[in-house]
C-alpha cells in the first residue's frame, strides 16, 4: 500500500492489529550509502572501503548505515499519522546487517491503542525487512494522533498524563 | 574471560559540557538530508499549509542528532590518522563526551538507540545538546563478547527547547586475528 502525505489519520481509524502502509527502499547501492555517509559526514570506512570492511573488520561487505535506517522508521510513522499527528517515541536495535543489493520493506503493526485526554496513542511494533523477510531491524513505537472532530495533536508535543 | 577493562568503566557518568551544533539549522543541509533518505516531503522545503503549525519549514526528527560536526581550528581526524592501516574512520566520541580510551582499539558500530520527539527544528535554529555517559557492559554473545556503551543526550534548541531525548547504544566489539 502506498502512503498518501497530507492524508490525516484518526484515532477511530486505527485497530490493534492493523498493518500500517509500509515504505519500501532499494535495491540499495554504494551510491546510496556514500550520499548518506557524505550528508552526515560520516566517514566510517565500513560503509564505503570493501577491502577494509571484509578484511580488517571481518564484515560480509559493505553496509547501510544504522544512522541511515532509522531515519525511514520515522518517516514511515509521520507519514501514516499525518500532519496533525506526532511521532512520539522510538525504540530499535540493529540486530542485523543489511547490505548493498537489498531491497527493504519499513513495516509497522498496531499492537495498543490508549485514550488520552485531548488525543489517541497508538503502540506499534516496527522494523525493517529486506526481500527474503530477514528482520534487521526490529522496534517499538508509540505515536499520537487526533480523535475524529478533536483538536491536532498539541505542538509542541507534551508527553500525556496517564 | 573479559573482554572490558576496568578503566572503561570510569567513564560512567561523565557528563559533557553543553555543546553547541557548529552550524545553525541550513535550508540546504535540510534538501541533501531529504534527498539522501528518500523523504522529500513539502514540510522540509519551504513555508507551506502542512508546516505552519510549526512555525515554517522544518528539519526532520533524527536532523538535530546529525547536526554536530567538528570545527574549524579543531584536530582533523581524517589527517590525523592517514598513516594508520587501522584507523576506520567512524565518528568516535558522540556528544561532547569523551573518547573511551581503553576501547579505541574495538571496531565500533551503531546498535540502535530509544528516542523521544517533543519539537522539531526550524530552518536558522540553533541546536545545542547535554549528554552522559549512562552504562558500559560486557555482553556474551553467539559471535563473541560484545561492550554495550549507552549514552543519553538532551538536544535542545538555542533557546533551550527540548527537541528530542535520546538514549543511544554503540557497539564495541573486539575484533579475531
Amino acid at each position: 500500500m502506498s502512503i498518501d502525505i497530507g492524508k490525516q489519520l484518526y484515532f477511530e481509524d486505527v485497530t490493534v492489529g492493523m498493518d500500517i502502509p509500509s515504505l519500501t527502499k532499494g535495491p540499495m547501492t554504494t551510491p546510496h550509502i556514500m550520499r548518506w555517509s557524505a550528508t552526515m559526514e560520516n566517514w566510517h570506512k565500513i560503509h564505503y572501503d570493501t577491502p577494509f570492511a571484509v578484511n580488517h573488520d571481518k564484515l560480509p561487505g559493505v553496509l547501510l548505515n544504522g544512522s541511515f535506517k532509522q531515519q525511514w522508521l520515522a518517516q514511515v510513522l509521520k507519514d501514516w499519522v499525518g500532519v496533525n499527528g506526532w511521532v512520539w517515541k522510538l525504540n530499535y536495535q540493529f540486530r542485523a546487517m543489511n547490505l548493498v543489493g537489498e531491497k527493504l520493506t519499513i513495516w509497522g503493526k498496531v499492537t495498543g491503542v490508549r485514550r488520552a485526554p485531548d488525543y489517541g496513542l497508538v503502540d506499534l511494533d516496527i522494523g525493517i525487512v529486506n526481500q527474503e523477510g530477514k528482520e534487521s531491524t526490529p522496534g517499538k513505537a508509540t505515536v499520537a494522533v487526533p480523535y475524529r472532530g478533536g483538536k491536532p495533536v498539541p505542538y509542541p508535543f507534551v508527553p500525556p498524563k496517564l | 574471560m573479559s573482554v572490558l577493562p576496568e578503566a572503561a568503566l570510569k567513564y560512567v557518568g561523565v557528563e559533557s559540557e553543553e555543546e553547541i551544533a557548529i552550524d545553525p539549522v541550513e535550508r540546504g543541509q535540510v534538501r541533501r538530508h531529504a534527498q539522501a533518505i528518500g523523504d522529500e516531503d513539502p514540510i522540509y522545503w519551504a513555508p507551506c499549509e502542512a508546516n505552519k503549525r510549526y512555525g515554517g519549514p522544518v528539519a526532520q526528527p533524527f536532523f538535530p542528532i546529525h547536526m554536530f560536526r567538528r570545527a574549524y581550528g579543531t584536530e582533523d581526524p581524517v589527517e590525523a590518522n592517514a598513516s594508520d592501516p587501522d584507523y576506520d574512520g567512524a565518528l568516535k566520541a558522540r556528544g561532547g563526551l569523551p573518547e573511551i580510551e581503553p576501547l579505541t582499539h574495538m571496531p565500533v558500530m551503531n546498535g540502535g538507540s530509544e528516542i523521544e520527539f517533543f519539537r522539531l527544528a526550524k530552518h536558522g535554529e540553533t541546536v545545542k545538546l547535554k549528554a552522559r555517559y549512562a552504562s558500559i557492559t560486557e555482553k556474551e554473545t553467539s559471535k563473541g563478547p560484545i561492550i554495550l556503551i549507552v549514552s543519553e543526550t538532551d538536544y535542545l534548541t538555542g533557546d533551550g527547547e527540548l527537541l528530542a531525548r535520546q538514549r543511544h547504544t554503540r557497539i564495541r566489539k573486539p575484533v579475531k586475528k
